[in-house]
């Protein structure tokens, strides 16, 4: 128990997937414009992000290791979660329309993110189990929510702010992200 | 050996995920109808997704329109109106009838005036946070700001804010208008006005007498109810509303003879589609005569850098 709560708070904050490890720094900076936008994003990755390392630890601890073809785990990662997210976005266009709604169009944009499928790798390369694996996997979604929810609120408020014109937009944003990736380091060695 | 078995495990893996697919996508219900009409409807719309027409993308206005047709008379998308292939494609889908001469809309910001300034604003540089503040820091209320709300929303890039006519005053570019609304929507002074396409006098003043405003005390642009306009017009083409005391005009009967706007001591009136040039032609007049003065005054406003 001790173990899984030590796994989840160092995937929330001590090795963010977006600020220490530098995972998912596209959806980072395409979706966190608008609040609303972001949290949708972020749930929709946290979701994949479970089922997709919920499957591959199967495939790793079943399948892979038994027989000694670990090397391969890239390969087969990238086929099983492009394939689960094309059937959980099948599944939940035709089931609910308003869940469709809210994450539709964020499924197809994540279906082989790096942070998703590094997720995935990483649950590997550490040697955890299944229960393991799926506490990482939502700590690792949660953080991403954390930090893309700060991060748009951020914009939110810096598109007001009077910078000058060269700097306004992508780079002041860069500029920022820099800054919450520095403040994110005080975590360093908290677990 | 490890070779086959490599190969065997990595086919094995995509024969089950391709089999799975196939299960889920034959045994789940179909997609709901009104989503197959949407996306039907989706290819014949722009797909540009402006929001214009109120809906957050095309995507949910397809949807607005698969249930229920008439959407398109209240929430009309300007793009496909501008466009007679598309809107024919639409018609025949939607199963309806539209006549685009009469849909189609122009905004105008109803401001012309030179309105002096009460004090140096510096704070956020959006018209919605500057209005916020005193309505705004020109003497006239109904004075447009000039610091861009409009043209930031503009997806056709219509709108320029001109520094001539004494002040910064947005104009909309009647060539490149769409009508679609977004501006109307983005002017906290309620400035902008769609009208029909086919107006041919605008008249560039939001203040009336219910208003009780004395305009031409704030702007020297701003209508004095002098009624001369009223009183030249030769066609009855004009109607005085005596509650608001501004005129009005009937586009069928004007036949642009340009009487009212020549002899309009304010300057108030415009030609639609000359609105721009009126503009121009202003810049000289303005930077010329006496008001050089309070040109150099406006040119120190927000909105420049200072």
């Amino acid at each position: 128990m001790n173990n899984l709560l030590t796994i989840f708070i160092a995937m929330v904050i001590v090795n963010n997937i977006v600020l220490a490890k530098f995972l998912g720094l596209c959806p980072f900076f395409g979706v966190s414009k608008k609040l609303s936008n972001a949290f949708s994003m972020g749930i929709a990755v946290t979701l994949v992000m479970l089922i997709a390392s919920v499957s591959t630890s199967v495939i790793y601890n079943y399948i892979l290791a038994p027989y000694k073809v670990e090397f391969m785990k890239i390969v087969i990662y990238i086929l099983v979660i492009a394939s689960l997210v094309q059937i959980v976005e099948l599944t939940i266009k035709r089931t609910n329309i308003i869940l469709y709604n809210a994450l539709g169009i964020y499924l197809p944009l994540i279906t082989t993110n790096c942070a998703v499928l590094g997720i995935a790798l990483i649950n590997s390369a550490e040697n955890y189990t299944i229960l393991e694996s799926m506490v990482g996997a939502l700590g690792a979604g949660i953080g991403f929510t954390l930090v893309l929810i700060i991060m748009s609120g951020i914009r939110e408020k810096l598109d007001l702010a009077d910078c000058p014109k060269s700097m306004r937009g992508l780079p002041v944003a860069f500029l920022t992200a820099a800054l919450l990736a520095l403040a994110f380091v005080g975590f360093n060695g908290m677990v | 050996m490890n070779i086959g078995l490599i190969i065997i495990i990595l086919s094995a893996i995509g024969i089950v995920c391709g089999i799975l697919i196939f299960i889920v996508n034959r045994f789940l219900p179909g997609e709901p109808e009104s989503l197959k009409k949407a996306e039907e409807i989706l290819r014949h719309l722009p797909g540009a997704n402006c929001g214009a027409c109120g809906y957050p993308g095309c995507f949910a206005y397809a949807r607005a329109l698969a249930k229920d047709k008439n959407t398109f008379f209240t929430n009309t998308c300007a793009t496909v109106l501008q466009e007679p292939g598309m809107l024919k494609d639409l018609e025949k889908i939607l199963n309806i009838e539209v006549d685009p001469s009469k849909m189609n809309k122009k905004a105008v910001v109803k401001c012309c005036g030179n309105s002096s300034v009460i004090g140096n604003y510096s704070g956020i540089k959006t018209c919605n946070a500057a209005f916020k503040l005193l309505s705004g820091y020109k003497e006239c209320p109904y004075g447009c700001l000039g610091l861009g709300d409009c043209a930031a929303v503009c997806p056709q890039n219509a709108i320029q804010i001109h520094s001539a006519r004494g002040g910064n005053i947005a104009v909309i570019d009647p060539e490149k208008c769409t009508g679609c609304g977004l501006c109307v929507k983005a002017c906290p002074g309620n400035l902008i006005k769609l009208v029909p396409s086919d107006t041919k006098i605008v008249f560039l003043c939001s203040y009336d007498s219910i208003k009780n405003i004395p305009g031409r005390k704030k702007c020297s642009r701003g209508c004095s109810h002098c009624m001369k306009c009223y009183k030249t017009c030769k066609y009855d083409a004009i109607v005085w509303n005596k509650g608001k005391g501004i005129p009005e005009f009937d586009s069928d009967k004007c036949t642009l003879c340009g009487a009212c706007v020549e002899i309009c001591p304010q300057d108030t009136l415009a030609e639609l589609p000359k609105i721009i040039s009126e503009c121009k032609k202003e810049d000289k007049k303005e930077n010329t005569s006496r008001n050089k003065l309070k040109n150099v005054h406006a040119a120190g406003l927000p909105g420049k850098s200072n």
